[in-house]
């Protein structure tokens, strides 16, 4: 759909344009870097510690309200957002989200979030971060435009018929550009998760190495950009007046599969650690022919004691 | 636009006592549903528990309900004419289509004889489609016992048989003491053009699957029916996997080939 070059000092006057009409998310340096709307800085030095989901699949929705046992429904309300400085993991994490939300359910305060979203990625030249894994995980091309960092400037691939009318209104900043992008222009360099039928050695000893570490203290999950699960909850205001409402779930934690009567199907820690794993990398594959997973590894930045599960599966033959 | 997470309002239309924790509410149908499936039931303000049918009929649909959490209990204390809430049905039911013309065997231990309940009813109105039908269920004491008046007909009809494991009293011998799987490991079970349909608690299922085995049934002939949280019922929230195979979308009743033993996965 065509290239374009976007000199760099002109990104920030870009940006600013911009977020005139709807807001920019970009990734901001604060105590970590995080997406938030466009204030002058931008930080790409490494990947953002949360993930976009949030903004789609939200910490806490309101499904319902009701008074007394009268439910009152509640309309999905939507806003026009652009995101900026995506990297493919988080892309194709997106789409593996709207394969849930919006494909298999439609499910309408997800579809009211990810309405009228504008998707600009951002093309890892290296890997952010050691703990990356995402060459060999099927990563795809999900967003609008992408911007691949050269030295003096950024080459804009345009991707979607989206991304072609944003151009087109802000066409004063691009140059068109002869060059095409290859695939191996695509390709990011990181270590690689070995790819197997993973149930065979559901039961392998080396995976006591990462069960012993680990705390269930759910950070992987919080901070995954595909992790889906969620809880529904009665929250009540007073007496009489509350809101039903969606919030995340993790399953690293007992109440996870606690059901009335106290009894708790995952009780042991390795099988709460296994069970995310599996989920991401041979459950969900079962079920729709991809892996969950897209190799972002913030799971493994996050965790506290910084279980590398990635390498303790490698080393299993 | 579909709100698969919103419920519909129903009446309680009847409330019968079961047992001291077992509490039966006939509301309105809503959708059609097979045996084996079952239907998110909510009090506002205490939140949702699925529930599975319980009954076979055209306009109504049953629930068994023991009070075992927050909601069961406020669904419990519902009276006649009170409001609730419900959505489904959900999952899959027990496959009685394929097993017309052949012989079945209902093994159920406490409240899982309930979603049981509805498969005797479509039996009892499919009768002539089969064959012997076999009734193994297992409680813990006489005052546990659900369904006592509808076990009558059963006893007429059927080849039907009660243990309690639990009671002590011997003023009546309509059943035996013990384990049911006590009871199933003692008797001569016809393998042939059989399907068993199993509810219970986890180890019952278990060590009743692994008797049943050594009396020459295949995984394709045993049919459970497992329980597990959840929370949206559609194979979204992910509370009920059981390694990848979602209880409410793939199941709730499951051919014992496609999820084996349950272990502590």
């Amino acid at each position: 759909m065509g290239v374009y070059t976007l000199p760099r000092s002109q990104l920030h006057l870009f940006l600013a344009v911009l977020s005139k009409r709807s807001p920019v998310y970009v990734p901001v340096k604060r105590d970590a870097i995080r997406f938030e709307p466009y204030n002058g800085t931008i930080d790409f030095s490494d990947n953002a510690y949360f993930p976009i989901k949030e903004h789609f699949f939200r910490k806490r929705e309101t499904i319902l309200r009701f008074d007394g046992q009268k439910l009152i429904t509640v309309r999905p309300t939507s806003s026009k957002k652009i995101f900026f400085g995506v990297r493919r993991c988080d892309l194709t994490a997106l789409k593996h989200q709207d394969s849930i939300f919006q494909k298999q359910y439609k499910d309408p305060w997800y579809k009211a979030q990810r309405a009228n979203t504008i998707l600009i990625g951002y093309h890892c030249a290296t890997p952010p971060n050691k703990y990356c894994f995402c060459d060999g995980m099927g990563l795809e091309e999900y967003q609008d435009l992408m911007f691949y960092e050269q030295k003096t400037q950024f080459l804009v691939e345009v991707t979607s018929v989206k991304g072609a009318a944003l151009i087109k209104k802000y066409r004063r900043f691009f140059k068109k550009a002869n060059k095409r992008i290859t695939d191996a222009d695509k390709h990011i360099k990181t270590r690689k998760l070995r790819k197997r039928d993973f149930n065979a050695i559901y039961d392998h000893h080396a995976w006591t190495a990462g069960v012993n570490k680990c705390l269930s203290c759910t950070a992987c999950t919080a901070m995954c950009p595909t992790c889906y699960c969620y809880e529904l909850h009665d929250e009540l205001d007073t007496l009489k007046h509350g809101t039903r409402c969606r919030i995340w779930s993790s399953c690293q934690v007992k109440a996870f599969t606690r059901i009335a009567g106290n009894h708790v199907f995952r009780e042991q820690r390795e099988h709460r650690f296994k069970h995310r794993i599996y989920h991401q990398i041979q459950y969900f594959r079962e079920q729709h022919g991809f892996d969950l997973c897209t190799g972002c590894g913030r799971c493994i930045a996050a965790c506290p004691t910084r279980i590398d599960w990635v390498s303790i599966a490698n080393k299993i033959t | 636009m579909i709100q698969t997470l919103v419920p519909r309002k129903v009446k309680v239309l009847h409330r019968f006592r079961e047992t001291p924790d077992i509490v039966s509410l006939t509301l309105p149908k809503v959708g059609t549903c097979v045996p084996g499936q079952f239907y998110q039931l909510s009090v506002l303000g205490y939140g949702e528990a699925p529930i599975s049918v319980a009954s076979y009929t055209t306009k109504t649909v049953q629930f068994t309900i023991r009070q075992a959490g927050t909601v069961t209990n406020a669904l419990a204390n519902l009276k006649k004419g009170d409001t609730l809430y419900i959505r489904g049905p959900y999952g899959k039911g027990y496959p009685l289509k394929e097993y017309e013309g052949k012989n079945i065997i209902l093994i159920g231990a406490g409240c899982g004889v309930a979603t049981l309940r509805g498969v005797i009813d479509y039996i009892i109105h499919h009768r002539h489609k089969y064959n012997d039908v076999f009734l193994f269920f297992g409680y813990r004491n006489v005052n546990d016992i659900i369904f006592k008046k509808e076990a009558v007909q059963w006893k007429e009809v059927f080849n039907f048989k009660t243990a309690l494991s639990k009671e002590k009293s011997t003023t009546c011998h309509d059943w035996t003491s013990g384990h049911i799987t006590e009871v199933i490991e003692g008797l001569k079970l016809r393998t042939k053009n059989t399907g068993v349909f199993i509810c219970g608690p986890p180890r019952m299922i278990n060590d009743t699957v692994a008797i049943l085995k050594k009396k020459g049934f295949t995984d394709e002939q045993l049919y459970l029916s497992t329980e597990r949280l959840m929370y949206c019922g559609i194979g979204m929230c992910c509370h009920c996997m059981i390694r990848g195979k979602f209880t409410c979308k793939d199941g709730p009743v499951f051919r014992f080939d496609e999820i084996g033993y349950f272990k502590n996965d």
